[in-house]
């Protein structure tokens, strides 16, 4: 364990770990966009500058990249980084028009409405509220395996979508991108037997029935690929199940537990 | 291209440090454009997801998804050619072979190909020929101190035969 | 005969080819060879001549129709005096020994005193346009791999990267970062393999002193990688080149092929337990794959994509291995600076700014080409007395020095010394060392315009400030351009430039707004002229 100071206040850090969880520990607002404590540091939002007083590199730096060390100084909400970020947030405005959680965050800078031309697409399958922080495209990946999704061109033409535009073969429809996306860009829903992902190209993944009340609540190629990661005692039964019918399951188990009657599956 | 055309370009590289790209810039070169059915073919050989392959091609301008024309006119929109003229040269160029006219704006990227797909008209970022801006590229050929005046004679090289419908 | 892209171009393949066939069908006594490029591009297609006992001559402006006369002439031992530019008595290849052509013609202007390149002090370019670069032998002659030999059989790695840290080499890719001092970072990581790149990606348009350089003298380039991966401690080596040049990648691929064939590269050089292999990557038009980390990614096979440093490729670099990165033009100088010593090369320029640079004048310049002075000369000698002024007589604007990453330096500036710390108070930076002439018909906004649109159509996206920030600049440009703007957008203009420059991710977004900021604030007024017209209007 070493220890940082984060604006005058000394925080316990683990050693090379990201500033910025160190500061969310510790209730310390910073906003960030492209971070997630499962993935790699990315450094794409800039939102979560700081400004480094002692250090090995002094000066303004993300703070998702930044690695905790022994004696560490920064400052979080100078003037000049409260300035840049209300920059960056009115670019993230123009960007993303239709985002409440930019707008929100806009509002929470003081900022009523953007300098910059906005971007409004009508046909925008993420409806104007992606901010290409890369979340779905490195958890669908690096997390995931699935790779079913990528940024497409570069610049200010990028966008996030399935090659060619076509339904993916290899997305399980899990969700993790949905999941893990700041501004609720990415659209699915379940109609019946299918899961359809809107935002990719409407690329469709059947649901898996539960086996006891049929109801269908999970994406068919998710639940295989789940019961493939768990343990091979765990493979069978819980998954099989639907949330509720699985609680249902757990709960008889434990009263015939209990009761010291045999179990019956 | 078939399987064993692309067998053979991808053996050519043995080991994993600069053979992505590589392929990929071989698939370009000899079939003029990168085929669906070749990055699909590419995924699985070096077991990559799709979606990889295809953010590269989309990434680097080097490579197309489209069939280019028969013949590339490739027009420098370095800071050399800039200054001596390249927005005159591509504005001729889109004249005369009546392509896209107006839609480039003379500098910035553009790709455009002509109805019967003789020529496609598009533009790099210095060939590093500079002293003789403005400079173009036909295939492999680079044509130096170009004016809009001497391009139709360049394009004849080139089976060009001339625009019949305008007179320029 | 010269024969690289820019000759080639001219027309030099169909010259040769024509005194190829006269030279075989009237069987003179001629040997015709294949040279690079001396830099007076210019004066292409350019020929040298060499007869007995006289001075080397170079001919420029050849033609197809001139080649009976020089055949006839050099039979007689002559040459034609309207073609000659001027000779060269003797010549100092710096790392062999002096090689003498011999006397005479003396009504031919020598070398030393042609305007263009009496200013001149070639080190980089030492043997460009003199030697055949397809041919080994011909740079052993000019004592060629003694360097290498001196470096493995003499010093060790330690002693090696001592000479190139009194040498004062700073690297020629950009930012000029001690090049001694950033090998040693490499050479001490712990680990089995490191890798060392030659960044060939040249991405600067109006710059291609790194495309001669591999087109003309190959195996320097690969002799300074050789040294430095002794230094380093490296076994494995890769020379990332763009896919604009496929000439400089057929005569390196040659040059590898030579020096394996000569044991210069693979197991056991030179009898030792040094061991290396190069492998030549490509990139694939993207001027962002010359930031290293991008570079890097591009090789492994991704999308160029720059990740935030630390760590820097020294701690992490290829294939997550200690890596050592620099410019084809600084490997160049290397095996000088081992032949001669670090102290011998740190006298040539000024204080911190040691040796010299290959700069590409072009532009509305009279005499374009490739310039090699020592740091610290003027760009007033540079545009003036090499350059010989502006294009036809035009008067001059103002220089564009540093690529899309640089500025533009106003003619009142001009006795600004070419070196890194000069350049970086006007405003501009070295790069790689393109400089762009501009006439006084030029629009210093448009030109800013034609760089943010570069560098917004080659900014990765990665990162908002250079994705979103670019564009909206280029707008603003746009806008300005159009007579629609107001003061107020001059000053957005501003906002977003610092913006972007102290909060991009990598050295694209951070030196991408200079342009405008270096026009801005030597040609406001023209800004100021195109508002005032919107606001009558
Ligand atoms: C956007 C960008 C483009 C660059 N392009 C090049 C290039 O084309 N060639 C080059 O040598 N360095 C380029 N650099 C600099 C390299 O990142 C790196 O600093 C350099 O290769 C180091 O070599 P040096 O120390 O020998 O200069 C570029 C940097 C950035 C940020
Ligand atoms: S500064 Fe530009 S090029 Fe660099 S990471 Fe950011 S978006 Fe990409
Ligand atoms: S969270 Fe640090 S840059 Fe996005
Ligand atoms: S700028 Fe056009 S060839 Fe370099």
């Amino acid at each position: 364990m070493i220890r940082v100071v984060i604006n005058g206040k000394a925080c316990t850090a683990e050693k090379g770990e990201s500033l910025l969880s160190v500061a969310r520990r510790k209730g310390i607002d910073i906003p960030a966009f492209c971070y997630e404590e499962t993935l790699a540091p990315y450094g794409a939002c800039r939102m979560c500058l700081v400004e480094v007083v002692k250090g090995a590199q002094e000066g303004i730096t993300t703070a998702c990249t930044l690695a905790a060390a022994e004696g560490l100084e920064v400052l979080t909400q100078t003037s000049e980084i409260v300035s840049l970020r209300r920059a960056l947030i009115e670019l993230y405005l123009a960007q993303a028009p239709r985002s409440e959680a930019i707008r929100a965050l806009a509002q929470r800078y003081g900022i009523q409405k953007t300098r910059f031309a906005r971007k409004v697409r009508p046909d925008d399958p993420l409806q104007n509220r992606c901010i290409l922080c890369g979340l779905c495209v490195r958890i669908c990946h690096d997390v995931m395996g699935a790779g079913a999704i990528n940024y497409i061109g570069r610049g200010h033409f990028t966008e996030i979508n399935t090659p060619f535009y076509e339904e993916s073969a290899v997305c399980m429809g899990c969700g993790a991108c949905a999941r893990v996306c700041p501004t609720q860009a990415i659209a699915f829903e379940d109609i019946v037997q299918t899961r359809t992902m809107k935002s990719w190209s409407g690329t469709r993944v059947p649901l898996h029935a539960c086996s006891k009340c049929g109801r269908h609540f999970a994406p068919a190629p998710f639940v295989n690929y789940a019961r493939q990661k768990l343990a091979p005692d765990l493979q069978q039964t819980p998954l099989r199940l639907c949330p509720d019918c699985r609680s249902r399951e757990i709960a008889r188990k434990a009263v015939l537990l209990s009761t010291g009657a045999a179990v019956a599956d | 291209m078939d399987a064993a055309q692309l067998d053979t370009i991808v053996e050519r590289y043995p080991g994993a440090t600069g053979r992505v790209l590589g392929v990929l810039e071989q698939v370009q070169r000899r079939a003029g454009y990168l085929p669906r059915d070749a990055l699909e073919y590419l995924a699985r050989k070096l077991a990559m997801p799709l979606s990889e392959l295809y953010s590269i091609a989309t990434f680097y301008s080097f490579f197309t998804l489209e069939a280019l024309g028969e013949h590339v006119v490739t027009v420098c929109m370095g800071t050399a050619c800039h200054v001596n003229g390249a927005p005159r040269i591509v504005e001729r160029l889109e004249r005369l072979l009546d392509v896209g006219a107006g839609e480039t704006t003379g500098d910035g990227k553009f790709q455009l190909t002509t109805a019967d797909h003789a020529f496609s008209l598009t533009s790099a970022r210095c060939f590093g020929a500079c002293s003789m801006a403005p400079v173009l590229r036909i295939d492999n050929r680079i044509f130096g101190y170009v004016t809009p005046d001497k391009i139709p004679a360049i394009l004849r090289q080139f089976d060009w035969e001339g625009n019949h419908h305008r007179n320029y | 005969m010269g024969l690289a892209t820019c000759g080639i171009a001219a027309g030099a393949d169909r010259v040769y080819a024509a005194l190829e066939s006269a030279i075989r069908k009237q069987e003179h006594n001629i040997q015709l060879r294949r040279v690079g490029c001396i830099g007076y591009c210019r004066e292409e297609p350019l020929v040298n001549i060499h007869l007995p006992g006289k001075p080397l001559v170079i001919l420029h402006r050849v033609t197809e129709a001139d080649t009976g006369r020089i055949l006839h002439a050099a039979a007689t031992g002559d040459v034609p005096r309207d073609l000659a530019l001027c000779r060269i008595n003797a010549w100092d290849p710096i790392v062999g020994d002096k090689l003498v052509f011999g006397t005479g013609f003396e009504d031919i202007p020598a070398y030393e005193t042609t305007p263009y390149f009496a200013p001149q002090q070639k080190i980089v370019l030492r043997s460009a346009g003199l030697i055949n670069p397809e041919d080994i032998d011909e740079y052993f002659a000019v004592g060629g791999y003694t360097a290498l030999h001196k470096a493995i059989t003499e010093m060790s790695p330690a002693d090696v990267v001592h000479e190139v840290i009194i040498s004062g080499l700073r690297g020629r890719g950009g930012a000029g970062f001690p090049t001694g001092l950033k090998w040693n970072f490499t050479k001490e990581e712990q680990s089995l393999r490191k890798y060392i790149i030659c960044n060939a990606d040249e991405g600067d348009p109006g710059a291609y002193m790194n495309r001669n350089e591999m087109e003309s003298d190959p195996h320097m380039i690969l002799e300074g990688m050789l040294i430095g991966a002794y230094a380093i401690g490296a076994r494995e080596g890769v020379i990332y080149v763009r896919a604009e040049y496929p000439l400089a990648i057929e005569r390196l691929t040659a040059a590898i092929s030579q020096a394996q064939r000569h044991g210069l590269l693979g197991e056991n050089i030179f009898g030792t337990d040094f061991s290396f292999s190069v492998t030549i990557a490509g990139g694939a038009g993207a001027f962002v794959c010359g930031e290293e980390t991008a570079l890097i990614a591009s090789i492994e096979g991704q999308t160029g994509r720059p990740r935030p440093r630390p760590p820097f490729p020294a701690q992490k670099g290829l294939w997550g291995m200690p890596t050592n990165i620099n410019n084809v033009e600084t490997w160049s100088n290397i095996p000088v600076i081992i032949h001669r010593g670090g102290k011998w090369f740190s006298g040539i320029g000024v204080p911190e700014n040691s040796g010299t640079k290959v700069f590409s004048l072009v532009g509305e310049v009279e005499c374009v080409g490739l310039a090699e002075v020592p740091l610290g000369t003027s760009i007033r000698t540079l545009v003036f007395d090499i350059g010989n002024g502006g294009l036809r007589g035009k008067a001059i604007k103002a220089v564009q020095t540093g690529g899309p990453s640089g500025g533009c330096i106003p003619a009142s500036l001009f006795d600004t010394p070419l070196d890194y710390a000069h350049l970086t108070e006007v405003g501009s930076i070295m790069g790689s060392g393109g400089v762009v002439v501009m006439g006084t018909e030029t629009s210093m906004v448009d030109t800013a315009r034609f760089f943010i649109g570069f560098t917004d159509e080659e900014s990765c996206g990665k990162c908002v400030p250079c994705r979103e920030g670019l564009k909206h600049m280029l707008m603003i440009l746009d806008k300005i351009l159009a007579g629609r703007a107001s003061v107020a957008d001059i000053e957005i203009l501003e906002e977003l430039s610092g913006l972007i420059r102290k909060t991009s991710l990598c050295g694209l977004g951070q030196t991408a707004p200079n342009p405008v900021l270096t026009t801005l604030r030597y040609f406001r007024n023209e800004y100021e002229a195109l508002v005032e017209r919107s606001r009558s209007s």
